[in-house]
Order: C-alpha cells, then structure tokens, then sequence
C-alpha cells in the first residue's frame, strides 16, 4: 500500500508541472476555446491516464462547464476508435498463442477484485472478439504457472475450446483437479519456448504471433533468455506484451527484436478498462511489414530470416449445405446431427465450419466468412471533427445516419472571433493528414463529425457504430458514384503500402 | 426475465410487448419496377406497403417505423423525413413541409395520415428528382446505402431507448458474442428488424459493403426480412440466413398485402410462436474473381483473400493486390500425408500400440499438421 501511495504523489507532482505548460499555453492564446490537452512529447501510457482528473474541465465563455463535459464524454468515446484506419497489408491469416500470468503478482488487488479473476474474464471476452474478427486464424491458450508454461487450450480455430478451456483453470471441468491459483514466479523464457514449439509448424503465409499477459515485474527463467529470443527472431515469431504495473526493460527487448525494432508493441494496463482496450486492440490484424524493412533492421540475423510476407495461394473448399431428414454422424466429432455441410473433395460431413476437414485436411470454409475481414483490408477512414465555423457554412441540421438533430451553432458571432477563424484555416489541410497520422481522435466542438470522402456529416453515436461495428459509411454509399470512387481508392492504397 | 434488468424501469409504462421498430427497404430500381409494371405497379405496392405499415404501428402503441427508398443512384429517407443543410444559416424553418400539410380528414387516424403523407410526398421529390441521364448510367440499387442507414438509424433508437449509460451499452456491442442469446435479449428494450422489399437482380459491384452490413446486423441481432418481387441474387439470401430473418420469393406479386400481412408482420416477440417461412436452401459455394464462375474447390490469396478458380496465374500475381503468390506449399504437398508421419515419429515410441487413437486428436489439434 505505502509503495502505490509514493507513486501517485510522484506522479501527481508531475501531472501539476505539466498543468501549468498547459495554462500557461491557453493564457496566450486568449480565453477562447481550449482544447483540453497538448502534449510536447508523445506519453506512456501510465502517465496520461492519471492525468484525466477534474482540472481537464474547463468553464465556457459563459461560464457554463455542461459544453465541455460534454465534449470530454465524447472524446472518451472516440479515443476507443481502433486505429487501423489506413490500409496496409494485414495478416489476415493470424497463428496466436496467448500467455496469461497465473504467478503470485496477479493475486494483487489494484483490478477488481483481483488481477486473476479480472484476466480470466477479459480474456474470455478476447477469444470470442478475437474469432469474431479472425475467423480464418488459429489460437492457443497458456499459462505461466509457478516457473512453469502449461498449455491451457491447443491451436485451434475454435472459440469454444479455449473458453471452456480458461473457465476450467478457476473451476475445473473433473471435480478432482484443483483450480489453478496464480502462484510463485512467471517464465518469459520457457513461455517463449513452448509458444515457439507451438507455432513452429503453422504455414508461412500466416502470422506467428504470441501475446504476453505479464502481471509480475520479473521473470525466473532457467537459461538464457537472449538465445530464446535469438531463436524466436529466427522463426518469425512476433511478440507482444501487455504488462502491468510498469515497464521491464527485457520485454521491451523481447518486444523490440522479434518485431523488427518496433516497441510499439509493449504496452502498460494502468487499470482494468486499460487492459480490456489493449487486450481487445490486439484483435486487429497486424500490418505486415515489406521484407525490405526487415532485412534493413541491422541486428537481425540476415541469414535464416525466411521472407516474411510469403503470400501463397491456398486451396479452400467451399462446401454447400445439407439437410438431412435423418441424423446422421459428422465425422468432426462423432456427433449425431440433421444439418451440415460436405467437404467438396472427399464428401465428408462436417458440423461447423470452419474447420480442416477430418477426412483430406482440405481447409473448408464459407465464403461468408472470407467476406468478414473485407474489412480489415478496406477500412472506413477516420472522420474528422467539424468546427462550428464549418457547420455553419455547410448547414448541416442532423446527422446523415440517424437523422438525429445536431445543436444549433452558437447565435452570437462573439465566438467567430479572429482565433478562431484563423485556427480553422490552419486547421483544415494540415491539421487534417497530421491528426489521421497521430491517429488522435478530438472530440467536435459542434457535435459533427465529418466523413472525408462524402462530407457528410454524423453524430458521435453514428461515428462510432460506423467505424467500430458496420465498417461502412452510410453517407458515401448512398450517392452511387462516390462509392465505387472510394473501394478503388482505397485499393490503390493497399497496392501502394503492400 | 427482464426484472432485474435496470433498462426495464423505463419500459415498464409501456404495458405489453416490448415496442418495435420496423425499418423498411423498398427498393425503387426504375428499370425493374418498369419490368414488373404489367404486373404490380409501384403504386399498387405503395398502397400495400402502407398498409402493411399501419397493420405494425396498430399493433403496438409503442411501435415505430423507418422507410428509406434505395433508388438507382442514391438512397433517399421516405419517413421520417430529413431536415435539408441550410447552408449559411440562412431560415431555419426550412424541410418540415412534408410534415406540415397533412390534410385534416376526420376518418383518418392521424398518425398514419402523417406517414403516409410524408412517404408519398418524399417518394413524388424523389421519383421527380430521377433524369434520364441518371437512368441510363446504372441499372443497379444503391441498397449498401440504404442497409448501411438503416442500421445507423436503428443503432441510435436503440441507444435512445435505454437509458443505461451509453459506453456500457457500447461495449456489449463489442463483446456481445454470437453465441448466447440471453444476454443480448435481456439488455435491449427495443426489438427492431428489416425489411427489404426488393426488385433488383444483380448486386455484386456492392458486395463488400453489403457484407459488412450483414455482419453488423447479425452481430447487433437485427433480422433482416426479404420479399423478393423480381431479380434474383444470392447475396440478400445470405444476409436473411445469417441474420434469421425471413426470405420469401413470391411467384405472383400481384398478392403482395397478403405476403406482407402473414409473412412479415410478426416482430422477433411474435415470431418465436410461429412456424416461419423457411428458406430453403441457400447457396453458400463462392464465385470466382477472375470469372465470376462458381466453385467448389478454390484459390484464394493469403493477402487479400480473393478466390480464384485456377491455381495457375498469369505471372504467378494475384489479379487483385498484385503480391507475388508461391503455390509450392499447397500444391505440391499432398496434405493428408506429412501430419502422419509426424505423428507416428513423436508418438512411435509411447503410444504405438493404439494407431487409430493417434488419428483421432488430429482435427482438434488442426493446423500444426497441416503445414
Ligand atoms: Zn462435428
Ligand atoms: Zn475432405
Ligand atoms: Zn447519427
Ligand atoms: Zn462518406
Ligand atoms: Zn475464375
Ligand atoms: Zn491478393
């Protein structure tokens, strides 16, 4: 208890050094509207989530705080936009191995009501979102258990298993097995050895991917972590760590060398919403980098890195549906059923797709399911914040997608000050590519959100229902020629990155 | 069920089944609607469709209705109606014109009288607004746009209807997974669908978007209904079997109050009582990129998942993204046989004695083996 005191004092000192760059910044800027945040540096995540307190409100011209909780809320809301708005090659065929801790660090209580209990129920919630975004990709499940790395669920693409499989950890399917309780030390390294035994045998043109959970903020491992990781490297493995508490220096070297000198990838859960974004943000597929790029990253062994990109051709069935009148077996399970579907090469019955077909190892799968990470591969862009200068002058009344009214743009021109006019002319070209890099989400001071292609304009609500679940733009797919403009738009892009 | 649910408190006023929104597609497509004139006229299905219309609003106070028109070019709200950018905040009483004649008639309920004024009078703008240039460019529907709003619209009623905290309600959009139902029951107080009354044949220019409006509407449990008067296409029987709505393919038009009455009036509440049209069977097998040629067995490209009908590419490209395409590692692989030796070398020395036993944890393990 006394160390998490030290800490927010420490960082609560910091957090007033930065308030005053800030205040200082807006008193020269004059008493317009401020924008909440500005930051010099890029920050840690722990650092920025703590900032988030009640001197972020700021009063209103007219005294009023109601406007800006209000953009607050919003801004809140847009910042869980995924950031996969550019188009670039993606993994789409994806071969994870997820690592959970279960050592004596996730006993602690700073997640309700503790780490263990609070992971075992998120990661449930991932493997379901993680299919539900993947339904071509291969997972499996482990656990770093008092030194060692048991193996929760096997490589499979089915969800089912690998839930039942993370339930059974706290309560045990065969009543005489002991629920597993975190308990002593995690092992990075022979978490590492078992992911790449697991992965070692997954085809080239899919991912190798292993997603860390790490509670502790150390690892006892009995060897050499380096040449584990030397080895990693050298099988293509790419790993990610999402951690807790704070920033180890080997995951940041784990990290850092089996993704080609990115660091991105290591991140820090401040509390239990934290965690659950960057759990669930893990289930975008990952850009794929050219072979180029790699084989630039100096410290990488030239000699047996395989291309990392080997695109191939893969032969899938597309089998038809059956339904019989009788029950028959299917040979997936042995299981007695009605419907089901037949393997177009050896008329194998199989339940569920999709699935390798038992009979010829022929991957069959539906083209529905193909369809379903389109739009990992055309994604909806990012829409921009509308400044009331610009609501005016477009006049939008309500939103495209819901028709729900917009508030009416302020009556007196006190607010069309020379700032503001000026900011908006800066605001609009520039502003525009440079915020889409950043991938930083602004909430609108005028309730609109602008779609680049269309510019139509939305609501929040519509903002983030388009971009998060419908991955379509309603304003652009309503006028004919602008939509077949954008897919070929985009499809250009994706053969210029890719 | 719904007792310890804290959204219920709001909707307990409302005494009865849980209200229903009903969001219409009709497709406008000129050319098939000129097709099918001898027939059915659009007017006539108009009439019918309005019917049908106040047949739902009667059959709860709470119910309501969303009409959006997917035309040749653009999609256009039918009702309720939207209010026009006023460009320059120049009046603000501008765009409730269709609301605000509706003719005073005395043997008329009068909220059905202002939905059929406002669908009329926006349908008359809108057939209006059609040129003969706009005519000749495409002979499609533009029903992307039109599922795509509709969805955005229901997806607002929704967050309108509960007052629980709308990022919570976000969230279990997000995590809601496909396989319980409960859950998804319990949390939202309004049950909507779609109804898509369509004319038009060929879709496949709009099939990603169209796609992704399936996935949104099955994840958001959103049926979405077909009558299909003309045309044919796969894509729409897809979308009413991955979402559980209702496919119906008439023989004779001309009966389309009756269809719409007995097949289509009962809401999710009703629905599970009934004994539902089924569709039948649905073709799931994929078409080909390079020549719209169904098949069974096919191709596809790892980057972008085209599918393709021949192993063989000119330049070894894939048509689509352009990637370099190896076909080694599927192709001259006999798939069934590498896992077996595998298999027999690692488990040779314990378990030899059972070699059926070995084969059988084979489709659990899945693709270690299949490399
Ligand atoms: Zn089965
Ligand atoms: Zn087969
Ligand atoms: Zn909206
Ligand atoms: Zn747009
Ligand atoms: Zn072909
Ligand atoms: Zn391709």
């Amino acid at each position: 208890m006394a160390d998490s005191d030290g800490e927010y004092v420490q960082d609560a000192s910091d957090d007033e050094y930065l308030g005053g760059i800030n205040s200082y910044g807006t008193r020269t800027q004059g008493k317009g509207k401020v924008r909440a945040r500005e930051n010099a540096r890029p920050q840690q995540a722990w650092e920025s989530a703590i900032r988030t307190g009640l001197d972020t409100f700021k009063e209103a011209a007219d005294g009023t705080i109601q406007q800006s909780v209000q953009e607050r809320e919003e801004e809140r809301k847009r910042k869980r936009l995924r950031k996969d708005a550019r188009p670039f090659q993606r993994g789409i065929i994806r071969h994870v191995v997820l690592v959970l801790d279960l050592s004596e660090a996730m006993l602690e209580k700073d997640m309700r009501p503790n780490r263990y209990i609070t992971i075992i129920k998120y990661t449930q919630e991932y493997v379901r979102e993680f299919f539900e975004q993947n339904p071509i990709s291969q997972m499996s499940v482990m656990a770093m258990h008092d030194g060692l790395c048991l193996r929760v669920s096997e490589l499979s693409g089915n969800p089912t298993d690998h839930i039942g499989a993370i339930q059974g950890l706290r309560f045990p399917k065969n009543p005489r097995d002991v629920p597993k309780e975190p308990k002593g030390s995690p092992s990075l390294q022979n978490a590492l050895e078992l992911a790449r035994a697991t992965l070692y045998h997954t085809p080239s043109h899919g991912t190798r991917e292993v997603i860390i959970i790490l509670g502790a903020l150390l690892s006892l491992d009995p060897g050499d972590i380096h040449a584990t990781i030397k080895s990693c490297v050298r099988d293509r493995l790419h790993v990610n760590v999402i951690g807790m508490g704070g920033r180890l220096r080997i995951c940041q070297e784990i990290v850092g060398r089996t993704n080609a000198g990115d660091e991105s990838g290591y991140v820090v859960a401040t509390d239990q919403e934290s965690l659950r974004d960057l759990l669930l943000a893990t289930t975008t597929p990952p850009v794929i980098r050219s072979t180029a790029a790699e084989t630039f990253s100096g410290e990488m062994e030239t000699t047996a890195t395989p291309a990392e990109s080997a695109a191939s051709l893969l032969m899938m069935g597309f089998p038809s549906r059956i339904i019989d009148n009788v029950p028959t077996l299917c040979a997936c399970h042995g299981n007695l059923t009605r419907g089901g579907y037949t393997c177009p090469r050896c008329s194998v019955k199989i339940c569920s797709l999709p699935a390798t077909c038992p009979g010829c190892h022929l991957t069959v799968i539906l083209s529905t399911h193909l369809a379903r990470s389109y739009h990992h591969l055309f994604p909806l862009r990012l829409w921009k914040a509308v400044s009331w200068h610009k609501a005016k002058k477009k006049g939008s009344r309500e939103c495209v997608g819901c028709l729900s009214l917009f508030p009416d743009p302020p009556a007196e021109e006190t607010e069309a000050s020379n700032g503001i006019i000026a900011d908006d002319a800066s605001d609009s070209e520039v502003d525009d590519k440079a915020e889409e890099e950043v991938g930083q989400q602004k909430a609108s001071e005028s309730s609109r959100y602008q779609c680049r292609s269309c510019k139509s304009h939305f609501c929040i609500d519509c903002d983030l229902f388009c971009h998060e679940v419908l991955h379509n733009c309603p304003g652009c797919l309503s006028q004919a020629n602008s939509s077949a403009a954008v897919v070929q738009d985009v499809n250009t892009d994706v053969a210029m990155i890719g | 069920m719904n007792a310890i649910d804290a959204t219920d408190r709001h909707i307990k006023s409302t005494d009865g089944p849980p209200p229903s929104l009903l969001a219409i597609i009709l497709d406008t497509n000129p050319h098939a609607w000129a097709h099918l004139s001898s027939i059915l006229p659009l007017s006539k299905a108009v009439a019918s469709l309005l019917v049908f219309i106040n047949a739902h609003l009667a059959s709860g106070n709470a119910n309501e209705v969303a009409v959006i028109a997917s035309h040749s070019q653009r999609t256009h709200w039918l009702y309720p109606t939207p209010t026009l950018p006023t460009p320059h905040s120049t009046s603000t009483s501008n765009g409730h014109d269709a609301n605000g004649t509706v003719p005073e008639n005395a043997n008329k309920y009068r909220p059905f009288a202002v939905i059929e004024t406002a669908i009329l009078s926006n349908l008359t703008t809108l057939l209006n607004s059609t040129t003969a240039s706009s005519l000749s460019a495409t002979s499609t529907t533009q029903i992307s746009g039109a599922l795509s709003t509709a969805l955005s619209y229901i997806s607002k009623s929704h967050i309108r209807h509960s007052p629980v905290d709308p990022t919570i309600n976000d969230h279990s959009t997000i995590t809601t997974p496909d396989t319980d139902g409960i859950l998804g029951q319990q949390r939202v107080s309004l049950t909507s669908r779609i109804l898509i009354l369509s004319v038009s044949g060929d879709l496949a220019n709009q099939y990603i978007p169209v796609m992704n409006a399936i996935f949104a509407a099955q994840r958001q449990r959103i049926p979405i209904d077909i009558l299909k008067l003309a045309g044919d296409t796969v894509l729409l029987q897809q979308a009413c079997d991955a979402t559980g709505g209702i496919y119906m393919a008439p023989e004779s038009p001309q009966g389309l109050l009756q269809y719409l009455m007995m097949g289509f009036l009962p809401d999710a509440t009703a629905r599970r009582a009934l004994v539902l049209p089924s569709a039948g069977s649905v073709d799931f097998r994929a078409a080909c990129f390079c020549h719209r040629k169904v098949v069974d067995i096919g191709y596809v490209c790892s980057v972008c998942l085209s599918i393709f009908c021949i192993p063989s590419l000119p330049d070894s490209k894939c048509l689509t993204c352009d990637s370099h395409l190896s076909l080694s590692t599927t192709l001259t692989v006999t798939p069934a046989l590498i896992p077996r030796k595998k298999k027999k070398r690692k488990r040779g020395p314990g378990e030899s004695a059972t070699p059926a036993g070995s084969s059988t944890p084979a489709p659990g393990s899945g693709t270690p083996t299949h490399s």
